[in-house]
């Protein structure tokens, strides 16, 4: 593991953030020489919806426990790619993968992975809010649980106050943790579905636009969280927000769209060097506001 | 315009209301405990084996379909191909528009011949009647839970088959009761298919499905043409039972579906 220090971000949290520019990918091969100290590394993937190619040949490198933006106009294939991550994207129907999507060195889609343990491995949090509707607050946090087989109630108990509280809810609901979790209000219902999400105790959490259905206070809250979720996980978090790209994240990869509409990776980079100075001019134009 | 829409709803309104005026005048001087404890073969005073035949060929017939139907439910929409769920679906529709009667003769040519004219035939009977209301309808409330809910589950890692069950279900819990009993409340009024295969009886039969039984429409049917003001009277209280027990399920599946928490 590379030296780590506490620096204040920009949102007044204490978190730690590596000293190398992790993100620049000649940088990241000097800082983690072999490969499986990547969380993520992705070779050449292409994801397809029946015959139309969404995704087309990224390769990418992600360092464990840091945040990652992917940025980009609609319909760019981030939150394609972000599916591939976790293996929800064969959950609709006429979808496939190509390419090779290591986490930790193992191949996620390899022949005797089970999807199921690749989920759990990688969790998610969605755009929109979507804790399960006939269950309280204390069972939704719980539910991956105790679906996955945990009966014991002093450790559903505890796990449960444990994820609440790093999902920064605990205060707000810890009087009412059996009444339904759709009786809260969308940001914190947000933050019940990332203490869901982290319930199971992750290595990788995505966020599919965790914030476009909230309100700017709400959505200051999860960004706040997001810098200290980076502390234990390792965060992919796709965003239509520029800003919040560059508030929350450490490295930032921009996507756009070729002539046959299938998404691909334009650069990545630290997230200061691509707000600054890119190497791409298509990405200095996506970030001056000059298309998407 | 606006004048004759009102006229033909008020000659729309008028048979409903007549109906229901006429059974509960004539039913009501019948209405008493003697109706519900004595069966015509001890006392002619009561239709104790009508009330209680309908109620327990009804629920034989719920209890042996549901979980098929549910089950079946669960497959068109969760798990089949959308080439089998269209082609499953346009069976059950073709299901649910059969005429009773010919459910009924099916159930005469078919079932009876095995387990003879009894309680078990009509179960029968009835419940290849319930049966695509229950599928159909479940399957109605399992499309209301939005897709989100299940993406949850699974991006948490619990395998497909836990996510129906006990997240998909669970959510559509109480959509998959309102399918069980609008199927109750539709196969309690079933008359053509009891009369081709349980026809009846004086006697109480308690739990014997082996041998025939009675129920509320098949008491109406024999009773109603009577001479007697009695008899005609029960036909009459018959008619009432059937009707409010009807209404009373139909109230429970309303409140039901405007309380529903899918949507």
């Amino acid at each position: 593991m590379p030296s780590d220090e506490s620096i204040k971000t920009s949102t007044g949290v204490t978190t730690s953030r590596r000293t190398e520019p992790v993100s620049a990918e000649k940088a990241a091969d000097d800082a983690y020489p072999t490969s499986s100290k990547y969380a993520l590394e992705l070779n050449n993937v292409e994801a397809f919806y029946g015959t139309f190619r969404a995704v087309a040949g990224v390769s990418l490198k992600i360092a464990p426990k840091s945040v990652t933006a992917f940025i980009g106009p609609s319909g760019c294939g981030k939150s394609t790619l972000l599916r591939v991550l976790n293996r929800m994207h064969e959950t609709l129907p006429g979808t496939s993968v190509k390419g090779q999507t290591l986490l930790d060195g193992v191949d996620l889609y390899g022949p005797k992975v089970d999807p199921v343990r690749a989920r759990r491995l990688v969790g998610m949090v969605f755009q929109k809010p979507n804790p399960f509707p006939t269950m309280s607050i204390f069972e939704n946090v719980i539910s991956g649980l105790r679906l996955g087989g945990v009966r014991s109630k002093s450790e559903l108990e505890s796990v449960a106050e444990t994820s609440l509280r790093k999902a920064a809810i605990w205060d707000e609901v810890k009087d009412k943790l059996h009444q339904p979790g759709t009786s809260l209000s969308g940001g914190q219902q947000q933050r019940l579905c990332i203490a869901r999400t982290i319930a199971v105790k992750p290595e990788i959490v995505l966020m599919d636009e965790p914030c476009s259905a909230l309100d700017p206070l709400a959505t200051l809250k999860v960004e706040e969280l997001v810098r200290e979720l980076a502390v234990d996980y390792t965060i992919v978090i796709v965003t239509h927000n520029m800003q919040q790209a560059s508030r929350v994240s450490d490295t930032t990869a921009f996507f756009s769209m070729d002539e046959q509409r299938a998404g691909y990776l334009v650069e990545m980079d630290a997230t200061s060097k691509i707000f600054t100075n890119p190497k791409e001019s298509l990405t200095e134009g996506y970030i001056a506001g000059r298309f998407g | 315009m606006r004048l004759s829409a009102l006229i033909a709803t008020i000659a729309a309104i008028i048979p409903l209301i007549a109906l229901i005026y006429f059974v509960i005048v004539r039913a009501i001087p019948w209405l008493d405990a003697e109706l519900f404890v004595n069966n015509p073969l001890d006392k002619p005073s009561g239709i104790s084996n009508a009330i209680f035949g309908s109620l327990q060929l009804t629920t034989a017939a719920i209890l042996a379909v549901s979980p098929i139907g549910v089950l079946a439910a669960i497959y068109l929409n969760e798990y089949a191909s959308p080439r089998v769920a269209s082609w499953s679906e346009l069976v059950i529709d073709v299901m649910l528009g059969v005429p009773s009667i010919v459910v009924g003769m099916f159930a005469f040519m078919v079932v009876v011949p095995q387990l003879g004219v009894s309680a078990g035939s009509g179960v029968v009977a009835i419940g290849i009647l319930m049966l695509p209301i229950v599928v159909r309808t479940t399957q109605e409330v399992l499309r209301l839970v939005p897709s989100s809910v299940r993406e949850a589950s699974l991006a948490l890692g619990v395998p497909v088959w836990k996510t129906v069950i006990f997240v998909v279900c669970r959510t559509a819990f109480s959509g998959i009761l309102t399918a069980v009993i609008l199927a109750y409340s539709r196969g309690l009024g079933e008359t053509a298919p009891l009369l081709l295969t349980v026809r009846g009886t004086f006697a109480q039969n308690w739990l014997d499905f082996g041998t025939t039984m009675n129920a509320l429409p098949l008491t109406i049917y024999s009773y109603s043409g009577a001479a007697d003001s009695r008899t005609l009277g029960q036909a009459w209280a018959a008619a009432l039972l059937l009707m409010v027990l009807a209404l009373a399920l139909n109230i429970v599946v309303r409140a039901r579906t405007v309380n529903s928490r899918v949507a």
